[in-house]
């Protein structure tokens, strides 16, 4: 997610502030809305012409921001030289902003409010350049104070004097004309952040061939030719390309097997990003996607494998899981991804306890991907395997199957990646010695 | 009458300098073929804010679009560290400034704000206005030197400023920097040595360094985008990292190098390194270049040998050295004699030198 937000192209450093400060969509209807805007502004941004976009990219860069100049506003605080510029310089960036959208018949999508008496408070010649100072305009006094300055230089300090006096009326004035329009002012520039935030959305996926996403009508979310854009990029620096995949999954749990090597991490850590790219109103990197709304997203992973750390890791990953029980008795739509649960514990007793966590979740209202090494008895889970090693390329696709059965591939992977062969013989030789004592057993 | 215009004037160096002889306001009319300019103290108290002043006072504000700005914080109308008296900066009106909030708002003029920056200070946000009066202001803009950058870019494209001045920090070369300003005006003093042979030779090598000549395009074309490490260049034109990173390193080996016509050091320049290119046989030959001269950091005496071998070296960006200014007051009180100052130093450099506080007193 922190690499979809780097790479997000965003003008203004108070848009990047007001989307980290929102908070995740939980409802069809705001998803709705958020991606109904996007699409708005995706057609936008598709047909209009390069150096208007270049335009209204380089206005939003002006955009700043004051919330600390609002807020004194609404507390009917009296503004100084720099916060009435700021709140003149936010409106006329808004109006041209809007001028520049209702060309397009954009201004319906994000509405902002008309400021144009706020720039008039603050624009008393009428030049429409956001430059500011208390104008001689304001106050007739205080122009004669200044004529006086310029001839004669040698009383400035006290001409200073006097005129910071008036000036500060004139501040005191402006400020209470203004305090009405406190509210309009807030809301256009969060209108305005909204916009810079819907184009770099925008302009994004066109950048990484993003897809809009559907609403699942049941609680199944599904993925035609899912990419990882992180690693994505990461394999095409390096020459090569990302085997994108297909995926789906609903209200029974699904258990990834597969071999090491094998994308199931990857997997599990896309599936993430796309649930909170989705919930956040971003494009999704696949094909095409159906995805079902919810409410809490557990993501597990237990990734700290160093010897001293052996029990925390295990004791942290045990906590993370817990919590996801814990949820899935709450009346929430619930998704759980759980990477290759009690990996760092013996497998006789990870085994057991993966697969009663299997048996525990199956039972509830939730959706459940788990990834797994262990052979163990998949119950109701719907099992999905990477097709592996073939021909000594690895293919990274899902297919289903119908036994938990792992594939037994570690060898031959250790074996391709130049590991010593005395090692990797050795144990090839103990497996096959502990075959023929099973079949002779028998 | 302005004090550069009157030749043959005490203090005045021009009826001296047969190579160097100017006309009119030669100082302004020089600066203002550079879009931007730094003013570089070599230590404080050596009429750096002077040199501000003076320049400020007769640049065109009406006909041109002229912003200052400081990398330090200036304009304290006591110097913070030495305690001594410091001119204000006096602006007229029409000039545009960078200034910090809290700085702004002790300003005495009128003003109208233009920007008010998302770059901080520890006085606040860097804001940009021009004066609406003349009057005084404590100048105080972006501190650092890619802050600077940005901000002057910005003055460029959307107030077409024609002109920025900046007034650098202290014994901080970065704000000089050809990278930042492509003229400069240096200024020395007593505060610098109060021993008139230092001062004049230790003045004389950092104007060495800022006149250094420009390498050739095709290494400039080959060398410039490199930022980091050493490099060479052979005979054919073919270009080879060496595995080491920076010259400051101590093992540096040249092996293999007799081919060698060009090294390239994209960081900084040492002593140490300096030594060991004059002291290998196959670098005899060798153009030593550098990415501009505030990356040297050697010695006068090391820099003088390595000259004296027959060395080279040569720089990637090169801003104009316009002119050198002294004081021949240190804050201790020592006073050097201004006109020797001024001749001696002037004969070492080759460039016209003022003492403008003096020229001030006598010409105004």
């Amino acid at each position: 997610m922190r690499f979809m937000l780097d790479q997000l192209e965003l003008q203004s450093g108070f848009a990047r502030r007001w989307l980290l400060d929102s908070s995740m969509m939980t409802s069809d209807a705001d998803i709705t809305r958020c991606y109904d805007a996007l699409h708005r502004f995706f057609d936008f941004v598709e047909k209009v012409d390069k150096t208007r976009l270049d335009t209204l990219l380089f206005k939003l860069q002006g955009l700043k921001d004051i919330r600390t100049t609002i807020k004194n506003l609404h507390n009917h605080a009296t503004l100084d030289d720099i916060e009435l510029f700021e709140v003149k310089h936010l409106a006329i960036l808004a109006t041209d902003v809007a001028r520049l959208l209702h060309e397009h018949e954009m201004d319906r999508v994000v509405e902002i409010p008309a400021l144009d008496e706020v720039i008039s408070i603050l624009d008393p010649d009428g030049m429409k350049i956001a430059t500011f100072y208390i104008y001689d305009s304001y106050c007739a006094q205080l122009k004669e104070l200044r004529v006086r300055m310029r001839q004669h230089p040698e009383q400035q300090d006290d001409l200073m004097l006097a005129a910071g006096e008036l000036e500060e009326g004139v501040r005191k004035d402006l400020s209470q004309q203004l305090h009405p329009f406190a509210t309009a002012v807030e809301q256009a520039q969060i209108a305005l952040a909204c916009i810079d935030v819907n184009l770099a959305k925008a302009m994004q996926m066109r950048q990484m061939g993003l897809c809009f996403p559907v609403l699942s009508p049941d609680e199944t979310s599904r993925y035609e030719a899912m990419f990882h854009p992180q690693v994505k990029a990461a394999l095409a620096d390096h020459g090569k390309a990302f085997q994108p995949v297909d995926i789906s999954f609903g209200q029974h749990p699904t258990l990834i097997t597969g071999a090491n090597m094998g994308g199931k991490t990857v997997v599990l850590k896309t599936l993430t990003l796309c649930q909170l790219l989705f919930q956040f109103g971003f494009g999704i990197p696949a094909a095409s996607a159906q995805i079902a709304v919810k409410d809490e997203i557990h993501f597990c992973i237990g990734d700290e494998q160093s010897v001293e750390k052996g029990l925390s890791s295990f004791a942290a990953e045990m906590k993370n899981i817990d919590a996801v029980i814990k949820a899935s008795r709450e009346d929430k739509k619930l998704l759980a991804l759980i990477d290759e649960p009690a990996r760092t514990t013996n497998p006789t007793e990870g085994a057991a306890l993966v697969t009663a966590l299997l048996q525990v979740l199956a039972g509830r209202d939730m959706s459940l991907v788990m990834t797994t090494h262990y052979d163990i008895e998949p119950g109701e889970a719907r099992c999905l395997r990477v097709k592996g090693f073939e021909n000594g390329e690895m293919d990274y696709q899902l297919v289903e199957v119908h036994d938990g059965e792992v594939p037994h591939e570690a060898l031959n992977i250790a074996q391709s990646l130049g590991i010593d062969t005395e090692w990797i013989e050795t144990a090839r030789s103990l497996i096959d010695a502990a075959t023929e004592n099973r079949n002779s057993n028998h | 009458m302005s004090p550069l215009d009157c030749e043959g004037a005490p203090g005045c160096l021009h009826s001296r300098q047969r190579n160097h002889r100017v006309q009119g306001v030669p100082f302004i009319n020089d600066i203002l073929r550079y879009d931007s300019l730094s003013i570089v103290g070599l230590e404080k108290n050596t009429g750096k804010t002077e040199c501000l002043k003076y320049v400020l006072d007769r640049l065109p504000v009406n006909s041109r679009r002229i912003a200052v700005t400081s990398i330090g914080i200036d304009g304290e109308t006591v110097d913070q560290v030495t305690r001594t008296q410091k001119p204000e900066i006096v602006l007229r009106e029409g000039t545009y400034f960078a200034t910090s909030e809290a700085h702004y708002r002790q300003r005495r003029l009128v003003s109208e704000l233009i920007d008010v920056s998302d770059e901080s200070t520890s006085l606040g946000r860097v804001v940009t206005a021009q004066a609406r009066t003349g009057g005084k202001i404590l100048l105080s803009g972006p501190s650092s030197a890619s802050g600077l950058r940005r901000w002057m870019g910005e003055m460029r494209q959307r107030f077409n400023i024609d002109l920025v001045v900046i007034d650098g920090a202290l014994s901080r070369m970065s704000s000089a920097s050809p990278a930042v300003s492509q003229s400069m005006i240096l200024a020395t003093g007593a505060a610098y040595s109060a021993n008139l042979n230092t001062l004049v030779s230790k003045t004389a090598h950092v104007v060495d360094l800022i006149n250094l000549d420009l390498t050739g395009e095709r290494n400039l074309e080959m060398l410039t985008p490199l930022e980091k490490g050493l490099w060479f260049i052979d005979k054919d034109g073919a270009l080879t990292s060496l595995d080491t990173m920076t010259s400051l390193s101590r093992d540096i080996h040249f092996e293999g190098m007799d081919n060698c016509e060009t090294l390239y050091v994209a960081g900084a320049l040492v002593d140490g390194f300096l030594e060991k290119v004059r002291k290998n046989r196959q670098l005899k030959q060798v153009e030593l270049v550098v990415r501009d001269f505030t990356k040297i950091f050697v010695t006068p005496q090391q820099f003088r040998l390595f000259i004296k071998a027959g060395g080279r070296v040569r720089v990637l960006q090169k801003s104009k050295l316009i002119a050198v200014t002294v004081n021949p007051t240190s804050p201790s009180g020592y006073v050097l004699d201004s006109d020797t100052l001024c001749g001696r130093l002037s004969e070492a450099i080759g460039l016209p030198v003022y003492d403008l506080l003096k020229n001030n007193q006598q010409c105004n």
